[in-house]
């Protein structure tokens, strides 16, 4: 009886399958994260690694410590429920070292709000600012106090 | 309360119309151009290689000579098949998570298993058997950097003795004969995902997988009549017309049928009149009427068949430069049309609002990420690596075996 022979070009195909499925099983156990599927089909210390990082904002408390004058006009207006940060922007560093400044200010920050949107409500102070006024808002608003006029 | 919030939608964002839900009121879609260019591609790399399996299964001799140019632009097109979705999602350094951690139940992460599928097991394995008994011999004769690639692609095997060769032939029609369903399962399925999604009347249609097949089997084929006439301009060759007069039946052919089946469909949805009919409306007046009226019905169906069509009656008495023109012209036509059709699909079915009684507005951008610019450099890398790929496995200055794709030797 004649021995069954594997052509040598199909051989090779199953030997190079095997090879490139052998790779991924042993890729896998090293990348697959370790907390894989310990809840489900995510990683289950997803959110401590997240906690763990650094903050990045001061917080209001931070700003209070130097801004405090400019903190007390901003209680007793409309932006008194407002961080900082939201205009200002991430400013652990600052409060660090004083001498690394915040992010410079442009009126972006106050269009983000108060730009028009119908998901917002009516009552909201929305302008459509192509209409509005072309210059800085800051001519006409205090942003630390919005109800008073500069 | 409801006039001011109908005005501020109508006056203060005038990129709504009628009624839209908050959530709606994102300045762009969430998916964007990109996404649109991912079915066409994808339809390009199935169309392309149902022309090759004409050659292969069905035995059309007369479109021989373009049987590795469909295979090749079908290898150059899927290896960028799944780039517009990795840019789209961002993070590219995550994309091998897909594969440490796949997902069996998300419709979107199955297609990553019909993509390796087709990629590794049907396209790459048919483009090696029919290339052995070459690569075997232009590794022995070919010296430096290309005989290295040549040497690497035998994979050691160089056995090309006559028993070898037939069992190549043989594995080759195999791989063809699966690859066909294959192909038809690779943009099947991207018409699935958009067909499944039955919260939207403009998506949601059990023939959206039959839809998109065809129309990637009418623009593959557009695509190989467009690569072959560039090829022989490129090498100064003279177009053989019994090939491309071939093509183009096929070419024609293939339009009739998808055109008859998206008719029908529209016959459909127009006497179903169902509850999203009225924007559909709106839809096909307005916000697409350039690209589905003018793009996609006009240049990318109704001229094309015409200019085709007269060919199937008159091809005697139309003169060979002629008729080189105008399969020239109606291919590239299709193509613009087939990128309309996708654009109409997947920027279509986010311009109308899930009320149904509003809709939206798109701009393009030009270097966003979603923008004008990533999208011509996507278009156009398929092109780079098909040019490289025929450099090296289409070469004028590399002997071949002779041996045809359906096994008969004409040496």
């Amino acid at each position: 009886m004649r021995r069954f022979q594997m052509p040598p070009q199909i051989l090779r195909l199953v030997l190079l399958t095997l090879a490139i499925v052998g790779s991924y099983m042993v890729a896998r156990v090293f990348l697959t994260p370790a907390t894989f599927g310990q809840y489900g089909w995510y990683r289950g210390a997803a959110l401590e690694e997240l906690a763990a990082r650094t903050p990045v904002y001061a917080g209001k408390k931070a700003c209070d410590e130097c801004h405090s004058d400019i903190l007390h006009k901003l209680a007793g207006d409309a932006h008194k429920t407002l961080s900082c940060e939201a205009c200002h922007g991430v400013s652990r560093t600052h409060a660090d070292d004083p001498d690394i400044l915040p992010v410079k200010l442009t009126g972006s920050h106050c269009i983000r709000c108060h730009e028009a949107n119908p998901s917002r409500p009516a009552w909201f102070k929305q302008i459509v600012v192509k209409d509005h006024y072309s210059g800085k808002c800051t001519e006409c608003h205090i942003p630390h106090q919005p109800t008073q006029s500069p | 309360m409801t006039s001011e919030v109908t005005n501020i939608v109508v006056e203060v964002l005038p990129r709504f119309e009628g009624y839209v839900y908050p959530n709606e009121a994102t300045a762009h879609p969430l998916w964007g151009f990109l996404i649109v260019l991912y079915p066409y591609i994808t339809g390009l790399v199935a169309g392309a290689f149902i022309m090759a399996s004409l050659v292969r299964v069905f035995k059309v001799k007369a479109l021989e000579p373009v049987y590795r140019l469909s295979l090749l632009t079908a290898l150059a097109f899927l290896l960028c098949a799944t780039l517009p979705l990795l840019f789209h999602l961002g993070h590219p350094e995550r994309c091998y998570e897909i594969m440490i951690t796949p997902h069996l139940t998300s419709p979107m992460a199955i297609f990553g298993f019909v993509y390796a599928w087709y990629l590794m097991a049907v396209l790459l394995l048919e483009l090696w058997f029919d290339y052995r008994q070459d690569l075997v011999e232009w590794s022995k004769t070919t010296a430096g950097f290309k005989g290295i690639i040549y040497r690497i692609f035998t994979v050691g095997v160089t056995d090309v003795s006559p028993p070898a060769v037939a069992l190549d032939v043989k594995m080759g029609r195999i791989l063809s004969v699966v690859g066909i369903p294959s192909a038809f399962l690779l943009h099947g399925y991207v018409g699935f995902i958009f067909g499944s999604i039955k919260a939207n009347p403009w998506w949601g249609n059990a023939i959206m997988p039959i839809i998109f097949i065809l129309s990637a089997i009418v623009s593959g084929i557009a695509l190989c009549v467009f690569n072959y006439m560039v090829l022989t301009w490129i090498r100064r060759h003279t177009v053989e017309m019994r090939c491309l007069d071939t093509m183009a039946m096929f070419l024609f052919y293939a339009l009739l049928v998808d055109a008859a089946v998206e008719g029908l469909d529209w016959i459909h949805r127009i006497y179903a009149a169902e509850e999203g009919f009225s924007v559909m409306q709106t839809m096909i007046r307005e916000k697409l009427f350039y690209t589905l009226n003018l793009g996609q019905a006009t240049i990318g169906t109704l001229v094309p068949f015409l200019l085709l069509g007269s060919l199937q009656l008159l091809r005697r008495r139309v003169p060979e430069m002629v008729r080189r023109r105008m399969i020239s012209a109606s291919a590239a036509m299709i193509l613009i049309g087939v990128l309309a059709m996708r654009w109409n699909v997947v920027i279509g079915g986010q311009l109308f609002s899930k009320s149904l009684r509003g809709v939206m507005g798109y701009k393009m951008e030009f270097a966003g990420v979603e923008g004008w610019f990533m999208g011509i450099l996507l278009l156009g890398l398929p092109f780079v690596i098909l040019t490289v790929l025929v450099k090296l496995f289409l070469s004028e200055r590399l002997p071949t075996s002779g041996h045809t794709p359906h096994g008969s030797s004409t040496t």
